[in-house]
């Protein structure tokens, strides 16, 4: 019994509790030390209280200084944890609490804590589910990586819109004119954006190689940069650096309907035989797509700019949607590592929707039959990353 | 040529690469109709020691005349007035001798330009030794060495649509001439170079292959992305054919005198054939023919990405497959496992190399023992089955097309160049060729096409009884109905209808599949994984209704049943609910050999014992 109590009065020493007092003040488990619990013993009449102001005393300090107010007299718990007001781990404080009553004046405190540190714990418990999904990331990842370089090939579901990539540079090829690369009208710090420039690689490849061209106007003078810096490089693998002609990558404008009306204009102009607009788009994407529809070009168009989708499947012969945009550079080249994590990717996905769709299930279940409580509970703790 | 309404007797001859084949067609006035009367051959005789093709066709009618005592030859020249037992109104000949017409193709893109040289050259009857392309990944010397030295017949140079690309065009015509190549027959003679391309790209093309070769310029193949106008490419084939080709092979002008209409190679005439009776009949239509060195596959498919379906003919030719020269080649292609899925017993890697070989150095020699026979019908399976891979792969849609989209597309945008080839559709399959028409047993040709070509829905198995089909094809040219009555009635032999039902996914072997109500019979249940015969005659026909189960489409989708009336033949009515996606085999040994044997059984494929 005795050896009960100790270890009873060890443990509230570890967890930073006080003892012998009205007012406890605990450690916030699972956090780097920035926090206290700090409860105290309701007084027997309650009904001339209208609030309770938190004070705290910090080391060195001569005065307590306010850190919060309760405003529910019924309510006996506060968390100390204002990033105004910061606490620090292994340095004592002292609380006292001052019931304030319908005046607003403050009437006798209820007395004062213990001087408690708060402390910083190694590991956050509440974040285990979040270290389970790391970990799986990582093991989808590596064993889809190692399974890719095995050369066995992994299976992923045919995109039309890229299959189509080869015949849309044929087409050009076959009617003597230009193919039309769109990046899309954001900056290099969207993803759309880079996608696209993914794309951009093996499409400029292709023309170099079937001796054709390629018109590619920006409207990013850092996306310009990259851009052209990539199609001069595909030409080059493509081994005919020679038929590289630097104007054919070309900056535009920063106005947004400035550019439409040009590359509208080029469109009319030249009649590209080929369309592609891949990357972000807004208001632009039905002009642009209506357009080259109009001049009889096959277009291949991409965005993850949901608003903007409708208009590009109606108008345009193949539409990436969304993740197909992303995954396009892994379909195209069929790298081992960029299927792999494509792969991966997919199957976490997968997981994340078998689970909100299993979670919706049981929480409908709960609801309709059981005490919800302790369901949601389960739910919000696999959700709570 | 005499009228149409007074051709009564018709001779037909087909000079192969081994054999010449001569047949005599009547009319019968008491049938009222035109029948087949005899048919006589002999070895073909382009060849040294001969070298004339008119010798074997004069030996193949003689037989003609001997067995139908009907004089049909006077002083080695056929009698083309006829009369109650002498001469005939009409001689047609068709001839592969010498390989056939061999070419090559160039376009600018693979898939688009050089794609449709390739058709037109196909359907006109050619082989296709070579397409060269912008996009061949080859260097340019590369490609004119190939040139050099394939040293095709003649030469199919297509590219840009009309106003489209000069440049890639003109780089094409300047290798071709680079190559300077020689045609195969002949010294004296230029090598026919036809220019099926842009029309703006023609003087160019002019200026570098006019005095290197004999360049002949029609309409563009491809004057617009999204059509094709194959027809002028195809007719200038033949007339050069015979005015280069076949002038120039030993004896063929002495026949070319003799035929009433031009002779037509081999293929091109099937082709003609089966072209004109999916147009009569209205039906989607798949031919096959095995020969010894090569495997010829047409077909008929409605093209239904049109809002018009209109029919698409194509034909393929797997040039190295075949029944004995080839037949090594089937073996690599294939790989041995899969030779041996099909043989009903247990048979060494060793052993089977051997036989293939043996038969690739003895190409004339037949199967002489039910074992022998059992592996030849197993290597058949294969070369079938990967000539209708590729055929499958050639008779594609368009590539590079507009298309129109609506939202509904959203998530099934359907790409362009998709493959004609739709088995649910499919209404007749033919086989030709011996392994296919002289199988001891018909049953054997049934379940040999079932095997390669694993149709899908309700399909009339055919095989032509004598190979005279490309005497018909000919025939259809100058009288479409003799060739048709005989096509009908003595050459065509109908083994029956297969019934095969698709699932969805592989199902588990025993579950129910679907029932068969034969009109004033007892109804049947079939379960996944089973084969059937059903007796239905020749001729027989009944009224059924198939009722498949959820998971399983008969030809009106899943689960849909249907009325129809199935038709027999001298096998009769074949149920085949072995799968489809995919069909397979068991792994293990045992078990594969008991279900092969189980089927062999069920269809009464080989005699008990040997």
């Amino acid at each position: 019994m005795k050896f009960l109590t100790l270890f009873g009065i060890l443990f509230l020493i570890i967890q930073g509790g006080s003892l012998y007092s009205e007012i406890v003040v605990e450690d916030v488990p699972n956090d780097a030390g920035e926090a206290l619990m700090i409860t105290w013993d309701l007084p027997d009449d309650v009904g001339n209280i209208s609030m309770y102001r938190i004070y705290r005393l910090d080391p060195g300090a001569e005065d307590y200084i306010l850190v919060g107010k309760v405003e529910n007299p019924n309510v006996n718990v506060f968390v100390d944890h204002d990033p105004r007001y910061p606490l620090h781990a292994g340095t004592e404080f002292v609380y006292k609490i001052v019931p304030v009553d319908f005046s607003q004046n403050e009437v006798e405190s209820l007395g004062t804590s213990l001087a408690v540190s708060p402390v910083a714990q190694l590991f956050n418990f509440n974040k285990v589910n979040s270290l389970i999904a790391t970990l799986f990331v990582f093991a989808a990842l590596i064993f889809f990586l190692n399974y890719a370089k095995t050369g066995k090939g992994l299976f992923i579901r045919k995109i039309a819109g890229l299959d189509a990539l080869d015949e849309a540079v044929g087409r050009a090829t076959e009617m003597g004119k230009p193919v039309l690369y769109v990046p899309g009208l954001s900056t290099m710090s969207d993803v759309a954006t880079i996608a696209s420039i993914n794309i951009l690689g093996p499409v400029a490849k292709k023309v170099a190689e079937y001796e054709t061209k390629i018109l590619v106007p920006n409207r990013d003078p850092i996306v310009y940069t990259i851009v052209h810096e990539v199609v001069k490089e595909s030409y080059l693998e493509a081994g005919r650096p020679d038929a590289f002609d630097t104007d054919q990558v070309f900056f535009v404008s920063q106005q947004q309907f400035a550019f439409v009306a040009a590359v509208n204009g080029l469109m009319m102009r030249e009649k590209p035989a080929t369309n592609l607009f891949l990357g972000m788009f807004w208001a632009e994407s039905l002009l642009m797509a209506e357009t080259g529809n109009i001049t009889g070009a096959i277009q291949i168009a991409g965005t993850d700019s949901v608003t903007q989708l409708p208009f590009f499947i109606t108008a345009c012969d193949y539409t990436l949607i969304g993740e197909e945009l992303y995954a396009a550079s892994a379909y195209l080249s069929r790298d081992p590592i960029l299927v792999g994590s494509v792969k991966a990717q997919d199957l976490e996905k997968a997981i994340i929707l078998f689970l909100m769709i299993a979670c919706s299930i049981i929480s409908l279940i709960a609801v309709l039959a059981f005490n919800t409580y302790a369901f949601n509970q389960v739910i919000s703790a696999i959700f709570s990353f | 040529m005499k009228p149409k309404e007074q051709i009564k007797n018709i001779l037909a001859t087909d000079c192969g690469s081994t054999t010449t084949k001569a047949i005599l067609i009547q009319y019968d006035p008491e049938a009222g109709r035109y029948r087949l009367i005899v048919r006589g051959e002999a070895p073909t005789t382009v060849e040294a020691p001969f070298e004339d093709v008119t010798i074997g066709v004069l030996n193949s009618v003689k037989e003609v005349e001997e067995l139908t005592h009907r004089e049909i030859l006077q002083q080695d020249k056929i009698i083309k007035e006829s009369s109650e037992n002498r001469g005939v109104d009409i001689y047609i000949s068709t001839s592969s001798a010498g390989g056939g017409l061999q070419m090559m193709v160039a376009g600018v893109v693979m898939n688009m330009t050089a794609e449709s040289a390739e058709r037109a050259a196909l359907g006109a009857g050619s082989i296709v030794m070579d397409a060269i392309a912008t996009n061949d990944k080859r260097m340019p010397h590369e490609r004119i060495e190939r040139i050099r030295n394939l040293r095709p017949d003649m030469i199919l140079l297509s590219g840009g649509i009309d106003g489209g690309t000069i440049k890639h065009v003109t780089e094409l015509a300047e290798i071709i001439a680079a190559a300077d190549p020689k045609p195969r027959f002949g010294s004296t003679y230029k090598l026919p170079v036809i220019y099926a391309g842009n029309k703006d790209a023609r003087e160019p093309v002019k200026e570098r292959l006019e005095g290197k070769t004999d360049l002949f310029i029609v309409d563009n193949l491809r004057p617009v992305l999204e059509r094709e106008n194959l027809q002028p490419a195809r007719d200038k084939i033949h007339d050069l054919f015979m005015e280069h080709v076949m002038a120039q092979a030993p004896g063929y002008k002495k026949l070319m005198s003799w035929a009433d209409v031009d002779i037509m190679p081999t293929p091109g005439a099937v082709g003609l054939l089966i072209e004109t009776v999916a147009k009569q009949e209205d039906i989607e239509v798949v031919g096959v023919d095995i020969g010894g060195a090569t495997t010829d596959v047409f077909s008929v498919f409605k093209d239904r990405t049109e809002e018009e379906e209109k029919p698409v003919f194509n034909r393929t030719v797997s040039a190295n497959l075949g029944m004995s020269y080839s037949i090594s080649n089937v073996m690599a292609e294939a790989g041995l496992d899969n030779i041996l899925r099909w043989v009903p017993f247990t048979m060494e890697e060793k052993d089977l190399r051997n036989r293939i070989r043996n038969k690739m150095i003895r190409p004339t020699t037949i199967p002489q023992s039910l074992q022998e026979l059992k592996v030849e019908q197993a290597i058949a399976r294969e070369a079938l089955r990967l000539a209708f891979v590729q055929h499958k792969q050639m008779a594609v849609g368009l590539k590079g097309i507009q298309q129109e989209r609506t939202i509904a597309d959203a998530f099934e945008q359907v790409s362009t160049g998709e493959t004609l080839v739709n088995l649910m559709n499919l209404n007749m399959l033919i086989g030709s060729g011996g392994v296919l028409s002289h199988a001891p047993r018909r049953a054997q040709a049934a379940l040999m096409m079932i095997d390669a070509f694993l149709p899908q829905g309700i399909t009339m198995l055919a095989v032509d009884s004598i190979f005279m089909m490309p005497h018909l094809g000919v025939l259809s040219k100058v009288h479409p109905q003799a060739a048709t009555e005989v096509f009908d009635n003595d050459c065509l032999i109908r083994l029956g209808h297969c019934i095969a039902p698709v699932e969805k996914k592989r199902r588990k072997g025993g579950e129910h599949c679907f029932t068969l109500k034969i009109e004033n019979r007892d109804e049947l249940k079939i379960a996944w994984g089973e084969l059937k015969l059903i007796p239905l005659g020749e001729g027989e026909k009944v009224k059924a209704t198939i009722i498949p189960e959820r998971h399983y489409d008969v030809g009106d989708g899943y689960g849909k049943s249907i009325t129809i009336t199935l038709e027999g033949g001298v096998v009769g009515l074949v149920v085949d609910a072995r799968g489809r996606n995919p069909f397979s085999l068991p792994s293990k040994l045992e078990e594969r050999i008991n279900k092969l044997e189980q089927w062999n059984k069920a269809l009464n494929i080989y005699p008990e014992k040997e």
